[in-house]
């Protein structure tokens, strides 16, 4: 549950993202300029925060006033081992430090739902914490490092599964069923592609960041649409999209099916006029901007 | 000779309870320590809402005594000990007063007096009072708010703690207890104390069934309404159970014995599992309203105007305690409201934004969508056609199905209850 320090919004004086080139973090920086914030984006050309004196840097480019947004993470594609485990956390610990010298106004740390336990249905911010991956683990300890370590208001947002236009990662979903129709292949599904999911538009998790930003909220809140859709579906709705027929193609089942439901009680109470675009209006934004891009 | 009975504590159990023996022809000395709440209660004023209380009260008046003199109590064979427990947020019951009481009215009591504890204990609380030579019994109390004359005057049964249940019960007792003409079960204390506790687990038990069911019905077609009577034929379940869904616990009787429930498996090491989930489904489903308005008209609408019927937290009471209209107001707080209720003003919402209205159909005017948050007897009377007419809107958001919904879909309106499927969600904006 999120707490609002502010009563009414107000635009933050200025806006650093941590991990600003990043799919989440340009969103989030172009959501903060649209609000008229003065945005500084950083990310790891700029400030390795996996460099000994990483902390100090920082802390030289922060100053009391800023709202700052970290987002910046070694994503699974650039690793699921442990290692890659330890170096966000040493990222972690090198803004925690960084905003020990310098508090901050707010901070928003992006997290992610690989937190909760995978059968943790529906998932509300009560939910049991007992993540199954080292992505979900570091996550968990990315928080308790911020929670333990930062004198700022600091908001904890995680969103579900994420996608839009500009996402570099390939990962079994809409990203990756557009880049399959707009080559022309067939859209592999695990199995029959029964397994529900909430996939949130990028676009949204901007929004909502920025609102918590306006209001200087800190606490805990799931970012989810709270439709559930299973991956067939997600086909084709991608599918939908283009003119030319596309194969949705089964496979043999090599895990179980698993779901995934979020109640998002907690968000409509945090901002009662918001909700997320529905999955059916993502993808076909999605779509439109690819065809705007010149590609499909 | 019939015993005279006093009731001490004046708050809606021992008030109800007090009437009740009177109209069974004993004479009853009703007192509280406050007497301002005496001089109200002797002007004929009652501070509760209980439909049958009034009338049972001035058929009975010379046999009811009124009093704040605690010297009242010497010539009474049995002497209760009534005020309501205080509970907090947590569920957790504050027996501070009723210890208190105890030791004020104990020594003024004659010495043949039966004390019997009628207000709700956890269990081992009335054998720590238990003092040499006095009598002492803890009775389970069945109160419902809206049905307590009902069940005053008809008991199912009397649950009766006793230090030794082997014993027989003091002779003046046992000739009040026996005038209800209902079954009596001795146990020991610590046996009824969990009893009572027991029957609310059970209830909760029955409700959470059918919140998780009705909202499975409202995803896959299903109408739990239609399943209910199924259920209720069935001799395992039973024609009286609770299998009407709700917006959650609320009262606060029942969340203070799951709270103690799960005080008590801390303390023992057994297992509250069970209890917490039906917590858990409680809170989740006192969100239901706020979801399905969010998805109709808050995330559609800009500045949307909503009326809201009923504030108490069910019908027939004036208690507010963890209502679920109230809890869906404040989470309404930047939305006009238009807010009626028969007997709770518009002003205990405390919302900045909200005007109280004249009757139902004056909240209804020009509202972009009705939530009826309290079944109240007279809201079932109002015409959707009617209704219609005045909402500027078409959703009506009705979780205790009080309207017919085939009524409101030839009204035009969009009607959306409690286990019934939710696939006219966004309709309104649709159409």
């Amino acid at each position: 549950m999120l707490e609002h320090h502010l009563s009414a919004d107000s635009r933050p004086e200025r806006v650093v993202v941590l991990g600003a080139s990043g799919f989440v973090g340009r969103a989030i920086l172009r959501r903060a300029t649209e609000g008229g914030s003065e945005a500084v984006g950083l990310s790891s050309a700029d400030l390795s925060l996996l460099a000994p004196d990483a902390a100090d840097r920082l802390a030289a480019l922060l100053r009391p006033q800023d709202s700052v947004v970290f987002v910046s993470a070694l994503t699974p594609d650039r690793g699921r081992d442990a290692g890659t485990m330890l170096a966000n956390l040493r990222m972690a610990e090198a803004v925690g430090a960084a905003v020990g010298k310098v508090v901050p106004a707010h901070l928003v740390y992006i997290s992610s739902d690989a937190v909760y336990r995978d059968d943790a249905n529906p998932v509300t911010e009560r939910s049991c914490c007992e993540p199954s991956s080292f992505h979900g683990m570091m996550h968990l300890a990315r928080e308790l490092i911020l929670r333990t370590g930062v004198k700022a208001p600091l908001a904890l947002l995680r969103p579900s599964l994420l996608y839009g236009i500009d996402d570099t990662h390939n990962g079994y979903g809409p990203n990756r069923f557009r880049r399959q129709a707009a080559k022309g292949e067939p859209i592999t599904l695990f199995g029959g592609g029964e397994e529900r999911r909430d996939h949130v538009h990028v676009d949204d998790v901007a929004e909502l960041t920025w609102r918590v930003l306006a209001r200087r909220s800190s606490g805990l809140l799931n970012i989810a649409t709270g439709r559930s859709v299973s991956f067939r579906e997600v086909a084709e709705l991608v599918v939908s999209g283009f003119e030319r027929p596309v194969d949705i193609v089964p496979t043999p089942r090599a895990n179980p099916i698993t779901h995934r439901h979020f109640d998002v009680t907690d968000a409509i109470k945090a901002f009662p006029d918001f909700h997320c675009m529905d999955i059916a209006s993502g993808i076909a934004r999605v779509h439109g901007e690819m065809v705007g891009r010149g590609h499909g | 000779m019939k015993p005279t009975i006093a009731y001490l504590g004046m708050t809606h159990l021992g008030l109800v309870s007090g009437i009740a023996a009177a109209s069974k022809g004993f004479d009853v000395v009703c007192f509280d320590p406050d007497p301002e709440r005496i001089a109200t209660l002797e002007r004929g004023d009652l501070p509760v809402v209980e439909p049958g209380l009034p009338e049972l009260l001035a058929e009975n008046r010379e046999r009811l005594r009124f009093t704040a003199d605690a010297g009242a109590l010497a010539g009474c064979g049995v002497v209760y000990i009534a005020p309501d427990v205080p509970t907090d947020d947590s569920g957790a019951s504050d027996l501070g007063p009723i210890r208190a009481l105890l030791d004020r009215v104990e020594p003024a009591l004659a010495a043949d007096a039966s004390l019997v504890i009628l207000s709700q204990v956890p269990p081992g609380f009335t054998r720590s009072r238990q003092r040499s030579g006095r009598s002492l019994y803890y009775q389970v109390e069945t109160l419902i708010f809206g049905r307590a004359v009902e069940r005053a005057t008809q008991p199912e049964r009397f649950i009766v703690g006793c230090a030794d249940a082997a014993q027989p019960l003091a002779p003046a007792y046992r000739s009040f207890l026996e005038a209800f003409g209902c079954p009596i079960l001795p146990m020991r204390f610590e046996s009824a104390e969990l009893a009572k506790i027991s029957i609310n687990v059970c209830l909760v038990a029955s409700v959470s069934v059918a919140n998780t069911l009705a909202e499975l019905c409202e995803r896959v077609g299903a109408v739990w309404q239609e399943i209910v009577p199924a259920l209720r034929l069935d001799r395992r379940i039973g024609p009286y159970s609770y299998l009407a869904p709700g917006l959650g616990i609320a009262g606060g009787n029942l969340e203070r014995d799951l709270a103690t429930v799960i005080g008590l498996a801390e303390r023992e090491g057994t297992d509250a599992g069970v209890i917490r989930a039906f917590l858990d489904n409680s809170r989740h489903r006192r969100d239901w309203a706020l979801r399905v308005l969010h998805a109709e008209v808050l995330s559609r609408r800009r500045n949307p105007v909503i009326a809201v019927l009923g504030l108490a937290y069910k019908e027939d009471t004036a208690s507010i305690k963890n209502s679920p209209s109230l809890a869906l107001i404040a989470h309404l707080h930047g939305t006009d409201l238009r807010l009626y209720d028969p007997v709770v003003p518009a002003s205990a919402a405390n919302a900045p934004r909200a005007v109280g209205a004249a009757d139902p159909l004056d909240a209804c005017d020009g509202a972009d969508a009705l939530v009826i948050m309290t079944p109240w007897r007279q809201f079932r009377d109002l015409d959707p056609t009617l209704i219609a007419g005045r909402l500027a809107g078409r959703t009506v958001v009705d979780p205790y199905g009080v309207l017919d919904p085939a009524a409101c879909r030839d009204a035009g309106l969009i009607h959306i209850r409690l286990g019934a499927p939710l696939s006219m969600l966004g309709a309104e904006a649709d159409a």
